[in-house]
């Protein structure tokens, strides 16, 4: 079958970024850095847990532990994909790689769009293997399928998406470092602010709110924090999936990845806007 | 085939191209000349739409420039060529073909096609960081032949080049114009434009001084070189 005459160059970018990055050094050691890790967490499936002096069950061993290690995994892998997409525009300008596709009859967006779709399919693969071996690891020694671990794992794929796009337009503006470092600090706010939101919902948060004295006004800070970039929800939304959690509750707990899309189509249209205006060289 | 419209370019208040309007006819083999910092890579960033410019008009193949479809049957090679290092000079063509729609066996064709057109036949199989300047604009040459272009743009094609190489790539190029391909040319090399182009135009801070055919220019006795030392001092 005949591929779509705009998809084709896309499709062909994508599959050079993708190879690119995989033949760097760095890759392939970070990618197996992730790997031994993964492995050594096996560990963390074989022993006893006492609580109270009470030992756990089986199934809470494996919510708990498979729980951390996917929002463990997905925090890993976005730095990951930040570190990748951080350099791309610029290895492909020193490389010539930039002005000898734009020189072909390729639309700048085509180029833009399949250097974001290639390093978004690159690091969700990247996630969803590790997540695939502790899925893996379950199944095979404690025989427990955990049916939505791989569908989390998807749809914390978003949350790349939105990295990827935001890194690559960042190092349109500044250097590449400081884009990295930028993004970094939005992904720590938002796991930092879901923490105290966490928190300030418990009953002796509420009761310290509600003493006289306190500051009363709120409303600013709430607005900031339900319009900043929903990493941590996202994560949150998706980890629901997995087995013994308390699944979802309507529009509030789809919000975050709703946000996580809204600005990942804002930052997208940035992009294309900065990368048009931006001189080949 | 390509025709610019008063021109201009300014960054800040630096005007880059001042006003430049020229055209070159299909079949031609033309030469944009002018000292460094003339302006001549920037009228062809502009016409590859690398660059927009602050007013005027270029348009490439009877479409305005900022046309990606302008670009169709265009090849090109850029100054101080580069191929990342990780892949052959093989690799390389290979994507160049692929990037304009071929289907794999029709890539390999025109790569092998090419590889012995620019006489790299034996080297195109390592890797490009152990390529010298001369072999790798060899081979971005070669990626600007492939898909028959019906337009070349060159920018400086025989920098780094040595004495033989420089006259196997003028004996290309004069082969290809005998084949109807229109060539804009860009280089410094005079005695070269000199030998096989058809007309040029000079430039020098942005501003077009003359275009004529290398006969009208070059008259009792000058050469090239002279003639453009007479232009561009005043």
């Amino acid at each position: 079958m005949k591929m779509p005459k705009a998809l084709s160059p896309i499709i062909k970018i994508a599959k050079y970024t993708l190879t690119d990055e995989v033949r760097q050094r760095s890759f392939v050691v970070m990618f197996v850095m992730c790997v031994v890790f993964v492995f050594l967490i096996r560990g963390c499936y074989q022993g006893n847990y006492m609580v109270n002096g009470e030992a756990l069950d089986a199934g809470t061993i494996v919510g708990a532990v498979s729980k951390m290690t996917f929002h463990f995994i997905a925090v890993v892998v976005m730095l990951i994909a930040a570190l990748l997409s951080m350099r791309v525009f610029k290895r492909d300008r020193d490389e010539g790689m930039q002005s000898s596709i734009l020189s072909k009859p390729i639309t700048r967006r085509q180029y833009v769009v399949g250097k974001v779709l290639g390093l978004w399919v690159l690091s969700t693969f990247f996630m969803f293997i590790l997540h695939a071996i502790i899925f893996l690891t379950v199944s095979v020694n404690l025989n427990v399928v955990m049916p939505g671990y791989l569908a989390a794992s998807l749809l914390c794929s978003f949350n790349l998406l939105f990295v990827v796009v935001a890194v690559l337009l960042l190092s349109l503006l500044m250097p590449d470092i400081v884009a990295f470092l930028c993004v970094l600090g939005i992904g720590v706010i938002s796991f930092v602010a879901d923490g105290i939101f966490a928190i300030s919902h418990s009953p002796m948060a509420q009761a310290m709110i509600q003493q006289p004295g306190s500051p009363s006004d709120w409303t600013g800070w709430r607005v900031v924090y339900y319009l900043w970039p929903k990493l941590s929800g996202t994560q949150h939304f998706a980890s629901s999936f997995i087995g013994g959690s308390e699944g979802l509750h309507g529009f509030g707990s789809i919000y975050p990845l709703i946000n996580i899309l809204i600005y990942g189509l804002i930052l997208g249209v940035l992009l294309f806007w900065r990368f048009r205006n931006e001189d080949i060289i | 085939m390509i025709e610019l419209n008063a021109v201009t370019k300014r960054y800040g208040s630096l005007a880059a191209v001042d006003n430049v309007s020229f055209s070159v006819k299909a079949g031609e083999y033309f030469a944009l000349l002018g000292p460094n910092g003339a302006g001549k890579t920037t009228i062809v960033k502009m016409l590859l739409d690398f660059t927009q410019p602050t007013a005027g008009s270029l348009s490439v193949n009877g479409l305005p420039s900022k046309h990606a479809a302008s670009r169709t049957a265009v090849g090109y090679l850029a100054e101080n060529y580069h191929i990342p290092p990780y892949l052959s000079g093989w690799q390389y063509l290979q994507r160049c073909a692929e990037l304009l729609d071929m289907s794999r066996s029709e890539a390999t064709d025109q790569c092998r096609r090419i590889v012995e057109l620019i006489g790299m036949q034996g080297r195109e199989h390592t890797k490009a960081n152990t390529y010298s300047k001369g072999m790798i604009q060899r081979f971005g040459l070669g990626a600007a032949l492939i898909g028959n272009p019906k337009l070349l743009i060159l920018d400086e094609p025989t920098s780094g080049l040595d004495p033989i190489g420089i006259r196997e790539i003028r004996q290309l190029l004069e082969s290809l114009k005998k084949q109807g391909m229109t060539i804009f040319l860009n280089s410094h090399l005079l005695s070269e434009v000199e030998k096989i182009c058809d007309n040029a135009a000079i430039i020098n801070c942005g501003r077009l001084l003359v275009k004529d055919t290398i006969s009208a220019l070059v008259k009792d006795g000058d050469t090239l070189e002279d003639v453009f030392v007479r232009f561009v001092k005043g």
